[in-house]
């Protein structure tokens, strides 16, 4: 408990966007990721996208992870915001096949790592 | 605060109002300007004085009404008012320009944003509004960072609703309460901010149509051609000691930055 | 006072066309006791300055730019334009500021109504007869005329061509293929006639006819010959006197300007290279007041164009039946390193004039790695059996520094001709002769060097004399306060360069100047690499090579020659690396192409051992790469990778084994002169024939390396001497 005090001291220095402790913050990223999870089959049915239902919620799991080490509650509540407008634009469909696919990154090649690799594609 | 606004009536009913703009009162009040040097040249722009003085006098009434939100005061390129605020003071100085008499700053005209990545509070979100009745326009500044929220005006101005969708998706200022926030000019599943100073003018992505795949890909930019640069500092400025233009801003005296 | 006659500039001059001949400067350099400082008050700011000090510079000193056209600092004061006129209290006129000295207790007034109007007023008569012709004007952007008529001159016009008699309009003249004149531009400031007359030596330019007649010109028609013309079109303060093989190509705010450094001569002219789109533009001149003041030589200055033709952009690889065949780098890597492996030790490189130091590290690098110790450069020095004339600094470099030469009171030049070798040095050399009483004299073929000098022959039984004190001349150096002996480097890669080098070295240690500090003896270099070569142990000549027969050899952009078809063996796998296709890389069974100095990030030590970096301007053309990245890659693909990935690391390397090569812009201090002539003693041997340079005249001027050689515009020039001459 004595730790968590000065954290909270913190956020209440600041205006909080719309969590005011790490477990309502916690609380809302496992909404979101529940909301998604729960879409991931009509996103699957309605986009066409050559991707089975594991696939995306491996991809899910990847994206949510990517922000594991995030601790500051308002960059939480941030990044939750983005990913309910995300969502957003997925269930309504206002996003196409195209943008969903972009979570991929399918085409983007791995570039050149080591001296040789980088002198024979020009690339310093 | 009685005595100025009975002066204030005073001048209403006193017909001077028929010249337009706001406060006409202010002749009546005791302003500190310096009696201005005419200005003869025929290529440079006379100063509006009677706009100025009203502008002067209306930013104290302000200051002095709001005193708890109103931080600062200040005349930019010699007669356009701006109000500098606390960002927690947006919705009662916005209500109070569009809901006072003798402002009536009904319409929102625009709502901009600026970034300075160096300030602590590295946004500026400048609210333009215009009062149609007292054909005038002022300037309403407050500030944020990346993380602070700003309460949507949108109930006040019902206009505000693009405008804060757009500065949240050019600058990423989040607007608390706003009905629909989402973004407006920039596509679906697009990363970043672009207003923002450490944005790159070429992006980080580029799109293009992939034969294979049927469709729009989307792929980490690498520049193929190089910026066209224009070397934009002006030769001529080479004798600076010659050139002695207006100062930008110049800070009104209010009772608040006395007792500071 | 001000106007002291430069009486050794006026007997230079034949004809009487002197139209300035007083200067400034001079008087600083008179010593006077401990002048007392007087007080003036500039726009009522008080300043302290040394008598004799112009208003202009009184100004300059509290920051406050008075506009002026004819002024220059470097050149005489003129004080014809009148831009630069003052109030000044109690006085009944304004006063030109560039040219009266101030007084006691003046109060000058910088901005004051009076002064306004007179501005105003020189401007409305120079704006009265100078074409508006501004959108088609190559000055346009970056004109003094433009840039002070926007801040000085009156906001209306009052001109009206009621009659229709148009403005003032003058015939062009033809001055050569490398500036434009457009003569109705000309506002008559003679500052051009004043740089060619006091600078550059050439007493082509001046006046005729006046008033509204008043023309700059040459008189009769003539070409405007010498190794700085280009220099007229940077002090032209209006678009009379433009750029050639510049004109009408860019605005000057659409470049980009990068900061970089000359390779074309060894003394390392700090420049600006303008891009656009990808392509040299221009180079202009940077000002360093220790090296190039602000001058820049003609082929420094025109022969970028060269960097855009007869390139190398793909790899190659010699087929079968003898073809250069265009193919991939790894192809070419490959076929590259199978050839060194095969080879055993049996690898050796030679440098060019054009190489930087990071690439001569990477090489010496890679071949230290094969166990070969056969690093060359092209030009030889003379070394002696055993030990190396290269292993002290001091006996290759030119250790006065540039700065100083001016200041020495008798030089003695050996085979060299400076005025072509290294042009800004023969302006020092002018400098030091017209204003401060230098004596000059000469070893070698009778040259022309735009000043008088001693001509003691051109036989090198001379040297001899000298330095064994038989000859009058040596008694002169040795009573010399400040002596310098400046032998060209061309003239110590002969056979017998090892006797120069120790006689003269030997003499010139001998000799006790005023000064302690003071260092006699220098070498004057040709080639920009020379010196970053021998700093890090390659050897000078290529002597050892063609000894020792390699099975490999790299030629690291070596066109002069040193190496050709008979010289080494037959079956020798010739690597080319460098960035023009010239007399290299015809013998080459593999060509990797280089960047050029423009194009990459380098580092370059000049003639006096000041180490300096070039930066990126643009991108290599085609496949070109950065030349140490191609020795690092090839390096990996014969398995014995170099330890190092980038730019940061080769430079760590390059610090290990010479600090001083990347202290950029400092000049460190040379030693052990004595030692130096005592080895160089020992092998000493007689001298025969004749002494000689390659570059005599200003048609051997312009194209010496692989980058001139290859451009068009060098090749104009050379065509217009020729023809000049013949005409002549």
């Amino acid at each position: 408990m004595a730790a968590k005090e000065p954290v909270k001291r913190v956020i209440q220095q600041v205006r909080p966007i719309l969590s005011l402790d790490r477990d309502e913050a916690r609380r809302r990223v496992l909404n979101l990721y529940k909301a998604w999870y729960r879409t991931i089959p009509f996103i699957v049915d309605k986009f066409d996208i050559p991707k089975s239902e594991e696939q995306c919620k491996s991809k899910l799991r990847e994206m949510f992870l990517r922000h594991k080490e995030v601790s500051d509650v308002r960059v939480i509540d941030m990044l939750v915001i983005k990913g309910q407008m995300e969502l957003k634009e997925c269930t309504k469909q206002w996003k196409q096949k195209g943008h969903v696919m972009n979570y991929w990154q399918e085409t983007v090649e791995p570039k050149p790592a080591d001296f040789l690799s980088k002198f024979m594609s020009g690339q310093n | 605060m009685a005595s100025l606004l009975r002066s204030i009536s005073l001048g209403l009913r006193s017909g001077l109002a028929q010249n337009s703009g706001i406060l006409s009162s202010a002749r009546r009040l005791k302003h500190s300007e310096p009696a201005v040097v005419e200005e003869t040249r025929p290529t440079v722009r006379k100063p509006n004085t009677v706009q100025r003085a009203h502008f002067i006098d209306f930013g104290r009434y302000v200051a002095e009404c709001l005193p708890k939100y109103v931080q600062k005061v200040q005349l930019t390129a010699g007669e356009e008012l701006e109000i500098l605020i606390a960002p927690e003071g947006v919705l009662p100085v916005l209500q109070f320009l569009k809901d006072h008499h003798q402002a009536q700053f009904s319409n929102l005209v625009d709502i901009a944003g600026m970034d300075i990545p160096s300030r602590e509070y590295r946004f500026e979100i400048i609210y333009n509004i215009l009062s149609v009745r007292f054909n005038s326009r002022i300037r309403v500044k407050t500030y944020t960072d990346e993380l602070s929220p700003i309460d949507s005006c949108n109930e006040i101005f019902k206009a505000a609703n693009w405008y804060e969708r757009e500065i949240w998706d050019m600058y990423g200022v989040f607007f608390a309460n706003h009905p629909d926030l989402r973004r407006i000019l920039t596509d679906y599943g697009f990363e970043g901010h672009p207003q923002r100073r450490d944005f790159p003018l070429s992006g980080y992505v580029e799109l293009r149509y992939d034969d294979e795949k049927k469709r729009v890909v989307c792929e980490p930019l690498e520049l193929a051609q190089e910026f066209r640069k224009f070397d934009l500092s002006a030769p001529w400025e080479q004798f600076p000691t010659f050139r002695n233009a207006n100062p930008a801003t110049e800070v009104i005296e209010t009772k608040q930055a006395e007792q500071k | 006072m001000l106007r002291v006659p430069l009486t050794r500039a006026i007997c230079l001059t034949h004809s009487s066309r002197v139209l300035v001949t007083a200067s400034a400067r001079l008087q600083s350099n008179i010593p006077a006791k401990a002048p007392e400082k007087v007080e003036v008050f500039i726009d009522d700011q008080p300043v302290m300055v040394a008598p004799g000090t112009t208003v202009l510079q009184a100004a300059a000193q509290i920051g406050v730019e008075i506009p002026r056209f004819c002024y220059h600092e470097r050149l005489a004061v003129a004080g014809n334009c009148r831009m630069c006129l003052v109030e000044v209290e109690k006085s009944p006129k304004p006063v030109a500021a560039c040219a009266m000295p101030v007084m006691k207790g003046w109060r000058i007034k910088t901005n004051s109504e009076m002064t306004r109007k007179a501005r105003e007023g020189v401007m409305e008569f120079l704006l009265a007869n100078h074409p508006l012709d501004c959108p088609i004007c190559d000055q346009g952007g970056e004109c003094d005329l433009q840039d002070q008529a926007m801040v000085f001159g009156s906001d209306r016009s009052r001109f009206t061509d009621i009659d229709h008699a148009g403005k003032r309009a003058v015939e062009d003249k033809d001055i050569g293929p490398l500036v434009k004149t457009i003569m109705t531009r000309c506002i008559h400031c003679t500052r051009c006639i004043r740089f060619a007359s006091e600078i550059a030596g050439v007493d082509d330019f001046g006046t005729t006819g006046r008033g509204n007649e008043m023309q700059v010109g040459t008189y009769v028609e003539k070409l405007f010959l010498t190794e700085l013309s280009g220099n007229v079109i940077d002090l032209c303060p209006v678009g009379a006197l433009t750029n050639k093989p510049y004109s009408f190509s860019a605005r000057p705010w659409e470049v980009r300007k990068i900061d970089s450094i000359d390779v074309l001569d060894a003394l390392g002219s700090n420049i600006v290279v303008s891009t656009r789109t990808g392509e040299v533009l221009r180079i202009l001149p940077r000002e360093n007041e220790d090296i190039n003041e602000e001058w820049l030589s003609d082929k420094s200055r025109f022969a970028c164009d060269g960097l855009k033709r007869q390139r190398l952009i793909t790899p190659m690889l010699r087929k079968p039946n003898g073809e250069l065949e265009a193919v991939e780098w790894e192809t070419a890597l490959i076929g590259v390193a199978q050839a060194v492996q095969n080879a055993g030790d049996k690898v050796a490189a030679v440098a060019g004039s054009l190489v930087d130091a990071e690439q001569l590290i990477a090489v010496k690098d890679l071949l230290n790695r094969l166990g070969s110790e056969l690093l060359c450069t092209e030009q030889k020095f003379p070394t002696a059996d055993g030990t190396s004339g290269t292993d002290f600094r001091s006996n290759y470099l030119l250790n006065s520094s540039i700065a100083a030469c001016e200041e020495a009171d008798l030089v003695l030049l050996v085979g060299t001709n400076p005025r072509y070798e290294a042009p800004l040095l023969n302006t020092r050399l002018r400098k030091g002769y017209v204003h401060k009483e230098q004596d000059i004299a000469l070893i070698g073929p009778k040259v022309d060097l735009s000043y008088r000098y001693e001509h003691l022959g051109n036989s090198s039984s001379i040297v001899q004399d000298i330095a064994s004190g038989k000859h009058p001349f040596a008694q002169r150096l040795k009573s010399a306060k400040r002596p310098l002996v400046i032998v060209g480097a061309n003239a110590l890669s002969r056979s017998d360069g090892k006797a120069f080098l120790a006689g003269l070295h030997s003499f010139a240690n001998q000799l006790t100047p005023e000064d302690k500090n003071w260092k006699v003896w220098n070498v004057l270099q040709t080639n920009a690499s020379q010196v970053a070569a021998l700093d890090m142990g390659y050897k000078a000549g290529v002597e050892e090579i063609v000894a020792a027969g390699p099975k490999v050899l790299f030629l690291l952009g070596a066109d002069g020659g040193a190496i050709n078809k008979d010289n080494i063996p037959k079956d020798c796998f010739v690597v080319y690396l460098g960035h023009h296709g010239d007399n290299g890389a015809p013998l080459a069974h593999a060509i990797l192409p280089g960047a050029a100095y423009t194009e990459k990030q380098a580092t370059y030590v000049n003639t006096e051992g000041r180490a300096q970096q070039t930066l990126v301007a643009i991108t290599p053309p085609g496949m070109a790469r950065d030349d140490w990245k191609i020795i690092r890659a090839l390096s990996e693909v014969i398995g014995t990778s170099l330890p190092y990935d980038n730019l940061d690391e080769i430079r760590d390397r390059l610090e290990d084994v010479a600090p001083h090569l990347v202290r950029y812009g400092r000049l460190e201090e040379n030693n052990f002169y004595a030692q130096a002539a005592q080895l160089a003693k020992l092998q000493a041997s007689s001298l025969q024939g004749d002494i000689d340079v390659k570059q005599r005249t200003l048609a051997d001027f312009f194209m010496t390396d692989s980058i001139s050689r290859a451009s068009p515009t060098m090749a104009k020039c050379v065509q217009a001497v020729k023809k000049a001459q013949a005409t002549a």
